[in-house]
């Protein structure tokens, strides 16, 4: 039985909407998939050394026992991120003649095909059985990797569990935050060394090979606790989130703007209220800080403006460039609706330019911060602001016409490809290309300041030409309205 | 009102749409029943210009659907949840759908209160956005909203379909009176012959995109209807 489910959850996988049409986003993931593999394969093999030219007269080994507890900190935190729990997939199986304990063990079985528990051996396999099985012999090294293996699975079902309780009662999600806060400040400052328990635990491993029944214990416990949260759990409701009572929401200061004013609104509660624009924005405000590794001191002092207006431009455009490269998509679930409602296809881009200007703007008044660094960093956001309304906006909005696929607002946006075409691409190009080439004939014939100037002239002149812009939009978005419903039926 | 002009929409080699001449006049109240894949939701589309047709136009009020929006005025559509903003609460969609048609929020919450029973307290003020509704609560909103759009042509894909009885029935004392009262053109599709021949002054019946009946009303159609489908 557990081998038919796994089946199922293959082909679900190959046969997924998203699996055959999106060859180019399969074959880049593929490709970043495999970098990835061999960067973790290579800095498992090299890590000996890593370690020698890091740490030079230590004990390799005892820096290496030193590292374990860190990394399984951080897997933690990372794998709570990012993680999906294996839960919806199992709807269609509950009416089924399967024992409630098979469909566990299914999920727990399948959740373990994970890249996260790929990576902990491929880092430090080849050290353990080369390095330590020299040194100590095989029971030592063999009771190393037991001891990797099982802490990878304990974290593993840890964060499953703690994830199914975080969706029930969100004081989990405090508690464990908290803990894990906690924890690293106190290694922060120093009142308690991880890598010191780390080292003294793991040293402890190297002669004593049966202590390795305690992260076994350990990984048991937590599948165990986690079996039986499911088992008691394994009820529909229970899974999905316990909803609490919605009120609606009135933005009065959007009425004054009519139907523009009403589309706006919309789109305010789209970004608040699904998780995927949710996580855009906040991804969003994080970039804001990209500031601080843009702006760096260096090139301040030696005058490189032309690299603080690359920073400037992603700063002051990060929304633009986050929410509008699914400009139309964000609404693919109720396009149909919106094309047939009573609303010209001109009012709804430009309700979706004002929301962009507004919120670019926003963010644009909050980067002038900035100009605490340098006050030079403020008049090249200026530039870099105009162009991003002036210009960025358009070919974001341009290639909205070509985007032809349909996302779920209700999935996290963390390594979420969903929606991605060929569009995202070319566009990502556009943003790179088009700026330059505004930016370095002046840059080049007269200076860097000219160059600046030119972009944000250019951006503002295509600005003040907004309303022509739309007109030459709406006829693009008309050529291939059919194709954008008909990609946005799909789910 | 709608001229239908030798429309026709093939998906690769199978036509699912090819119909050479259908008027529907104004104040008609025209049933569409056919089997599953008949084409008659895509008829719907193309009425809607969600999608495109291979060949032919569709007039409305003399107007090409596809290259005019002036339709989108006063036709209101509800098809399936993809007409719905499923992050918002029923009220915030009322006031959405109020306000693209120029009605205030007062006009729409005095507009609502003649909807009471039709909604059976399990719409307004529930406390949940529209996506969390069930899929027959959902096709009431989406049925008010059409209603409230005052359209003058009202088009519904299988209304009675995830609807309660009691909620059905209502439904078709609501639809006569508004054909009765406003001259409202009505077309709907259904697959329960009995309230689509209560409903429709003319029935259309469909068959691999075809129409192969047109009959006005009387008291021979449903046994009409039903020799057809019998198996």
């Amino acid at each position: 039985m557990l081998f038919t489910l796994l089946s199922h959850e293959w082909k679900s996988f190959w046969r997924s909407r998203s699996a055959g049409k999106s060859l180019a986003v399969q074959i880049f993931l593929g490709f970043i998939g495999l970098y990835l593999l061999m960067v973790a394969i290579s800095v498992g093999i090299f890590l000996k050394t890593f370690i020698e030219k890091g740490f030079p007269g230590q004990d390799t080994i005892l820096v290496f026992c030193g590292f374990i507890l860190y990394y399984f900190f951080v897997d933690i935190l990372f794998r709570f991120f990012v993680q999906e729990l294996p839960t919806l997939s199992i709807q269609p199986y509950l009416g089924q003649n399967i024992r409630r304990s098979q469909l566990i063990q299914f999920l727990n079985v399948r959740s373990i095909f994970n890249f996260f528990n790929l990576l902990p051996l491929l880092l430090f396999l080849p050290f353990t059985i080369v390095t330590i099985t020299a040194k100590y012999g095989a029971a030592a090294s063999a009771n190393f990797f037991i001891s990797i293996f099982a802490l990878t699975l304990f974290n593993h079902f840890l964060v499953l569990f703690v994830k199914r309780k975080t969706i029930v009662n969100s004081w989990w999600l405090v508690i464990f935050f908290v803990a894990i806060a906690v924890l690293g400040l106190c290694d922060y400052f120093k009142l308690f060394s991880l890598s010191h328990v780390s080292t003294i635990v793991f040293s402890k491993f190297l002669f004593h090979p049966w202590l390795c029944i305690v992260p076994i214990a350990m990984a048991v416990l937590s599948y165990l606790n986690n079996y039986r949260f499911l088992y008691k759990n394994l009820y529909l409701e229970d899974i999905e989130r316990k909803s609490k009572r919605k009120e609606g929401a009135d933005y009065t200061f959007l009425d004054r703007f009519g139907t523009i004013g009403e589309l706006i609104a919309v789109d305010v509660k789209l970004l608040l209220r699904n998780k995927r624009p949710r996580s855009m924005l906040i991804l969003s405000t994080i970039f804001l800080f990209y500031g601080f590794l843009f702006y760096k001191p260096q090139y301040l002092t030696n005058g490189d403006w032309g690299f603080i207006l690359m920073g400037a431009i992603i700063i002051t455009g990060l929304f633009i460039m986050n929410y509008g490269q699914f400009l139309f998509a964000w609404q693919s679930s109720h396009f149909d609706g919106l094309m047939s409602s009573n609303l010209h296809a001109s009012t709804y881009i430009k309700s979706k330019f004002l929301l962009l200007i507004a919120v670019s703007t926003i963010i644009f008044l909050l980067s002038t911060l900035y100009g605490f660094m340098a006050w030079q960093i403020v008049l090249i956001q200026i530039a870099a602001f105009l162009y991003n309304i002036g210009i960025n906006m358009l070919i974001v909005a341009y290639f909205a016409t070509r985007s032809y696929k349909a996302i779920d607002i209700d999935r996290k946006a963390a390594f979420n490809y969903q929606g991605t075409s060929a569009a995202q691409w070319f566009y990502m190009l556009a943003v790179m290309i088009v700026p330059t080439a505004i930016y370095l004939p002046f840059s080049l014939l007269i200076n860097k300041w000219a160059g600046i100037a030119a972009l944000g002239i250019a951006g503002l002149i295509s600005f003040l030409l907004q309303d022509w812009w739309i007109g030459i939009l709406t006829k693009e978005f008309f050529k291939r309205k059919y194709l954008i419903l008909q990609g946005f039926r799909e789910k | 009102m709608i001229i239908v002009d030798n429309i026709g929409k093939a998906y690769g080699s199978e036509i699912v749409v090819d119909i050479q001449q259908l008027q529907i006049n104004v104040g008609e109240t025209v049933g569409l029943v056919g089997n599953n894949g008949a084409g008659k939701t895509t008829l719907f589309r193309l009425l809607l210009d969600l999608i495109k047709a291979d060949r032919g136009q569709i007039l409305s009020k003399e107007k090409n659907v596809a290259t005019s929006e002036d339709w989108k005025s006063y036709t209101a559509a509800y098809l399936d949840e993809g007409f719905l903003i499923g992050y918002l609460t029923p009220e915030e969609y009322f006031y959405f759908v109020g306000k693209l048609n120029n009605r205030s929020k007062a006009d729409v919450d005095e507009f609502l209160k003649t909807f009471d029973a039709f909604f059976d307290g399990s719409i307004l003020k529930s406390g949940k956005y529209i996506r969390d509704l069930s899929k027959g609560n959902q096709f009431k909103v989406g049925i008010a909203a059409c209603l409230l759009q005052n359209p003058e042509i009202l088009i519904l894909d299988e209304p009675f379909a995830n609807l309660d009885p009691s909620t059905q029935m209502r439904l078709i004392k609501m639809l006569k009176e508004m054909q009765e009262q406003k001259r409202m053109t009505i077309f709907i599709s259904s697959h329960d012959l009995n309230h689509v021949t209560d409903v429709c002054s003319r029935i259309l019946l469909m068959e691999k995109g075809k129409i192969i009946k047109d009959l006005q009303k009387n008291e021979e159609t449903l046994k009409e209807l039903e020799q057809y489908f019998k198996v």
